[in-house]
């Protein structure tokens, strides 16, 4: 109860914030505060030691039993981390929100932005799940579109419909589950999870269906990601919408892209045919190298972080493509025995497949670091092209060296979270697909180039006189980043915090009918 | 027993974190306190060594993350790396203490400096290949920030970027070679419940790894183990960062470009030898070749630059050539492991030497404010006596005349080579790392004296040579330790071999081939002397002709990586890429715009007009009847 709790508090925050008038700043950082740290000590409670794999918190509210809609929750070590990672960006959100008088709503629409990712990673129903990922869409679009940079609207208008677009998918392929399921497989209605993602169930369903309801489900999923080459919301969008904003985008939308694929769809690995597998790890490393190379021919630094945040989770697709192929149908009895401290028997796929998901945590930490040092910058210079910049660092040395930490995160520099995921990836799906590892360690290659390119042109060198005088960062602004790279320290230098329980979590997820 | 080997690291950690604390408001402390946390671990090494001898190898290993530990190896040939690490370190810190007296952010350069001894002295230690890459990764940022350290230099910052970028190309190289073992490494029952990667495992294992993943794949492994150390020691064609480097302060050239972390890379092959040495013959050829050609190539490069402390970055990268050499020599099995011994003490007598050289450099660029063109030196023996003495000494010692330490280490590898050609049959490719070690023996001492002469001798042909100074006695103390070390530390040599490895032999040729060196230097010293020891060589113009043109360029390598690659094919790729994804972008944009014209379309046909309604609903179900019939006809 102590989940559902926290989640009824999120949403109860999110509406109280529109009725209040003054303060509005302080109540939402105190607010998403207040879930973070409960959703912290929640992930504490059920993850820290005991977690051995499988679903906790499993709670079935019935609302309407003849039409089998139930509010059900459950959460895995998997969801956990993301739990704790969603609340952590909303919270950096509410911080780095620049406060006018205008800005009043967009509090409560990162608030709600929060409840919409926390709704979608713990409904453990196709119903709710839908709803929350719509839930969280619609306050983002009204972020962009009334707060907006350059081209609010026709951004937020192609956020809207394109990320819209892809839902519909998603909604057409839920449909179809339950349309098969109650028609042609047990009779009953039910949008519950636990039944309808059953691999023997979906292999049954009509080979053109299934397809459908694979294609829709992936994208729906890769849109979100944002993965090549339905991504073209992506560039605009991010660089539209106001930092708190892009923040969300960055870390909560790959964050439900990411949970689609590993916590939607892995699950039912078994419905996967290798092609479709091929398919994704193709889209992976596409991803990866046309968007790191199109990041190095930006002069925008947020266009060339949005790119950057996109090659990232190239790794994730690549990962979740890798891993199945290496394991085959991810059941029970492959890692009936797992015991993931013994070396001397390995179960293929963990290693990226883990990976993967440390990934999109790290991910999402890094990109909210990188987005709100570099709203830091934007608010002291008032520019944001590497061009206008320069030589900064002589100005701030402190803000500096925060965005600088953040930028060689995001490349993968070891101790740093970024690397431990993309090490995974890249070793772990050595054995899926050889050599083709060249192509990942060319765009690790460029990716490595355009940051330290940009950190030269735009930190070091001769500083920019036209800036003017600025002043760097204070301790309330250095608190905020130091927060986000001690933890993005911890991880990468203490991995198994995530990695124990992404590995039970995979590990167990034969047992997922006995939800 | 209480494992002091953490310590050795963990030490300038703290040095690190309290060095930057502190000097935030007392930048005086920070030399200090960075200085105190590495001496605690040369301290702490001596402390592991007299433990070693006791007990034997030390290795630690704890769980990291998923079939990785980390953990801690020591055994004979680390502890001569964290030994040296950390005195050279030390001595270093201490001089650092008066040539960046007056920097207005000198905590920063301390806090940088013992992060950086921390990775390396992290790095030999580390008992997992990933704990190992964690290391490395940390120096080369290390090194990355002090190249940068005077970041408004644009040269500087560009170096920087340089540096880190090539090193990294190697570093993913090195990466693609733990794939590929990781991968044929999972699920072997010979683990034995090893992770996969672990140093002690792999190296005491060796030949059970090989059976098990093949020699050639081995020996793939192992290359692109050799492009990661080449990436980080600089040798072909990975080489061209560290002259660059020297953009940085003359201190952190001496520590990490010249001492210690250049050498990461050659520890990295000395300390998988057994697995290079299990793998297909072609691994260890490679390492010989690669590091003998290197030695020549940056040893004619060496010839031509002016710079000063170029001319010492490009003798490093020629002698970090000898030390991989000695190393690949070992592939010949009378060589076998005796060949990390030749290596290993080449490294070490190295650091000490061209640490020497580079704080010597130092003095007189602090001197001659940073005017680091030798042709506008000269004459500084008898202004700075001290200063010009000690790198004397280290001239002599790079060029290996005898009696100095590189005297014994450099020629026995060149002795080495010698065996490695007759012992293997007299094969042309075993023949070319002698070759190219004795030719470069001759280059050595060409450039060197070269530089030297240039220095010390002649009328002052600057103003700023002619004022030049001293500086402080008490300051050079730590250049006195290092100089008596290059001087004295050839007695050692055959206590070090063993050390190494035990009754290691001592290489000997044939008198007539090692009189080859002795004469090189004679022939060497004579030729600089006769060019640059007087004013001869301002009536030599080399500047027209081709041959000198394009060794001036630096065989267009740079031409190739920064012109070609980068500008030539990865920018316009870049620019194809991004040019494709506006197009792509508004492409998207339109179907959306048309998608809405669609609409506006559409809307006219509701017009409200119920007439029109009935209209369309007629006409449509006469056409699905028409449809119908047609279908069932068919």
């Amino acid at each position: 109860m102590f989940l559902l709790a926290i989640f009824i508090l999120s949403i109860l925050v999110a509406i109280g914030s529109f009725a209040l008038m003054k303060r509005r700043r302080e109540y939402s950082i105190i607010a998403s505060a207040a879930v973070m740290v409960l959703t912290v000590v929640y992930s504490l409670i059920h993850f820290a030691s005991s977690y051995s794999g499988g679903y906790v918190s499993i709670s079935n509210i019935a609302l309407s039993p003849s039409t089998g809609i139930y509010f059900s929750t459950a959460v895995t070590g998997f969801t956990a981390w993301l739990l704790i990672l969603g609340t952590v960006i909303i919270f950096i959100a509410t911080l780095i929100i620049r406060d006018s008088k205008e800005s009043k709503t967009i509090y409560s629409y990162t608030l709600i932005a929060g409840t919409g990712l926390y709704g979608i990673l713990i409904s453990r129903d196709f119903l709710f799940f839908y709803i929350f990922w719509e839930v969280v869409l619609i306050p983002v679009y009204f972020m962009i579109g009334q707060f907006g940079g350059k081209n609010k609207d026709s951004a937020s208008m192609k956020f809207f419909v394109y990320t819209q677009f892809g839902s519909l998918f998603i909604l057409l392929a839920i449909l179809t589950l339950y349309n098969f399921y109650s028609v042609s497989h047990s009779g009953l209605l039910t949008f519950q999870m636990s039944a309808l993602l059953n691999t023997a169930f979906i292999n049954k369903i009509p080979v053109l269906w299934k397809d459908f309801l694979i294609f829709g489900f992936l994208f729906g999923f890769l849109v979100k990601m944002p993965s090549f080459p339905v991504h073209s919301w992506l560039p605009d969008s991010y660089e539209s919408a106001p930092f708190p904003g892009t923040v969300i985008l960055a870390g909560g939308l790959s964050v439900m892209g990411g949970y689609g694929l590993f916590g939607i769809l892995l699950p039912v690995s078994g419905i996967f045919s290798t092609d479709v597998l091929y398919v994704l790890i193709i889209l992976g490393i596409v991803s990866l190298i046309y968007f790191s190379l199109t990041a190095m021919f930006q002069q925008s630094l947020k266009r060339m972080l949005a790119f950057a945040s996109a090659a990232a989770m190239g790794f994730v697709t690549i990962a979740f493509g890798a891993g199945i192929l290496e394991a085959g149908t991810i059941s029970a009895s492959a890692y009936a025995s797992a015991n993931i401290y013994n070396y001397t028997t390995f179960y293929s796929g963990i290693l990226e497949l883990s990976g993967g998901m440390f990934q999109i945590v790290a991910h999402g930490l890094i990109m909210a670091m990188l987005f709100a040092s570099l709203y830091f910058i934007t608010e002291r210079t008032g520019k944001q092209t590497i061009m206008n910049l320069g030589g900064i660092f002589r100005e701030v040395p402190v803000l500096s060296s925060l965005f600088l930490a953040g930028l060689l995160a995001s490349l993968g520099l070891p101790g740093l979270a970024g690397f431990i995921g993309e090490f995974s990836i890249f070793v772990g799906s050595f054995q899926a697909i050889g050599w083709v590892i060249f192509f990942i360690i060319f765009g690790m290659i460029v990716t490595a180039s355009y940051h330290i390119w940009a950190a030269q042109k735009s930190l070091f060198g001769p500083y920019n006189e036209t800036l003017g005088k600025i002043r760097d960062i204070n301790s309330k602004e250095i608190s905020i980043l130091m927060g986000l790279l001690i933890m993005i320290f911890i991880i990468g230098i203490v991995p198994n915090l995530v990695y124990v329980p992404l590995v039970s979590y995979i590990a167990h997820l034969g047992g997922i009918g006995a939800l | 027993m209480f494992i002091y080997a953490w310590l050795i690291f963990i030490s300038p950690l703290v040095g690190f974190v309290l060095s930057y604390l502190v000097g935030i408001k007392y930048r005086n402390w920070s030399g200090i306190i960075a200085s105190t946390s590495i001496g605690l671990s040369l301290l702490f090494s001596y402390l592991t060594y007299l433990q070693v001898n006791a007990v034997g190898p030390i290795h630690e290993s704890v769980h990291w993350f998923y079939s990785i530990n980390y953990g801690i190896y020591v055994d004979h040939l680390s502890l001569v790396m964290v030994l040296m690490v950390s005195f050279v370190g030390l001595m270093i810190h201490l001089y650092a203490m008066h040539y960046m007296g007056k920097d207005p952010n000198r905590h920063v350069y301390f806090a940088e400096t013992a992060l950086f001894t921390a990775g390396m002295l992290g790095l030999v230690i580390s008992s997992n290949l990933v704990f190992f890459f964690l290391f490395w990764e940390l120096v080369g940022l290390c090194s990355y920030l002090l190249i940068g350290f005077w970041f408004f230099k644009p040269n500087a910052a560009s170096a920087a970027k340089k540096a880190f970028i090539v090193t990294r190309v190697g570093d993913l190289l090195f990466l693609a070679g733990m794939a590929l073992l990781y991968t044929h490494l999972v699920g072997f029952n010979g683990l034995n419940g090893a992770s996969p990667l672990s140093i002690p495992y792999l190296i005491d294992n060796a030949g059970l790894v090989a059976a098990h993943v093949g020699k050639t794949t081995l020996g793939i492994v192992s290359v692109l183990f050799l492009a990661g150390a080449a990436g980080k020691s600089s040798q072909f064609p990975l080489h061209v960062w560290i002259p660059d480097a020297m953009e940085g302060p003359t201190t952190v050239s001496a520590l990490i470009h010249a001492a210690t972390m250049v050498t990461a890379g050659i520890y990295m092959v000395a300390r998988l030898f057994q697995v290079f040495q299990a793998s297909a013959p072609f691994a260890l050829e490679s390492v010989a070749i690669l590091g003998a050609f290197t030695a020549i190539f940056a040893g004619i490069l060496g010839l031509v630059v002016n710079d000063l402390k170029r001319i010492l970055a490009y003798s490093t990268i020629s002698q970090l050539g000898y030390m991989l050499a000695a190393i690949g020599l070992g592939g010949f099995l009378t060589i076998g492991y005796s060949g990390v011994a030749y290596g290993m003490y080449h490294l070490v007598v190295h650091a000490m030497f061209k640490a020497l050289l580079f704080m010597t450099a130092g003095s007189l660029l602090l001197a001659m404010m940073e005017l680091r063109d030798v042709r506008r030196m000269g004459g500084l023996w008898k202004r700075m006596p001290v200063t010009v003495t000690l790198m004397f000494i280290g001239a002599i010692t790079l060029a290996a005349i005898p009696p100095t330490a590189a005297y014994f280490s450099k020629d026995a590898i060149i002795d080495a080579a010698w065996t490695y050609f007759t012992g293997s049959g007299f094969g042309f490719i075993s023949f070319l790392p002698w070759l190219f070690l004795v030719t470069g023996a001759l280059l050595t001492v060409l450039y060197t004296f070269r530089m030297f002469f240039l220095v010390a001798l002649g009328k002052p042909r600057s103003k700023l040579a002619e004022e030049a100074k001293d500086p402080p006695l008490h300051v050079q103390i730590p250049l006195f330790f290092l100089a008596a070390f290059s001087l004295g530390f050839g007695i050692w040599q055959s206590h070090f071999y063993d050390y190494i490895m035990p009754s290691t032999p001592i290489p000997s040729a044939p008198i007539y081939i090692e009189a080859i060196p002795w004469a090189f230097i004679v022939i060497g010293v004579a030729v600089s002397y006769y060019l640059y020891g007087t004013e001869r060589w301002k009536h030599f113009h080399f500047a027209g002709n081709p041959l000198y043109r394009v060794v001036k360029n630096k065989f267009y390598i740079d031409y190739l990586f920064t012109n070609i690659i980068a500008e030539r094919i990865i920018l316009p790729l870049s620019a194809a890429f991004s040019t494709f994804e506006s197009h792509y972008n508004t492409s998207v944009d339109v179907v959306g715009r048309d998608t809405m014209k669609l609409g506006t379309f559409m809307r006219r046909i509701q017009d409200g007009i119920i007439r029109n309604y009935f209209v369309v609903l007629i006409s449509g179900i006469s056409i699905i009847f028409i449809l119908m019939e047609i279908l069932r006809l068919i």
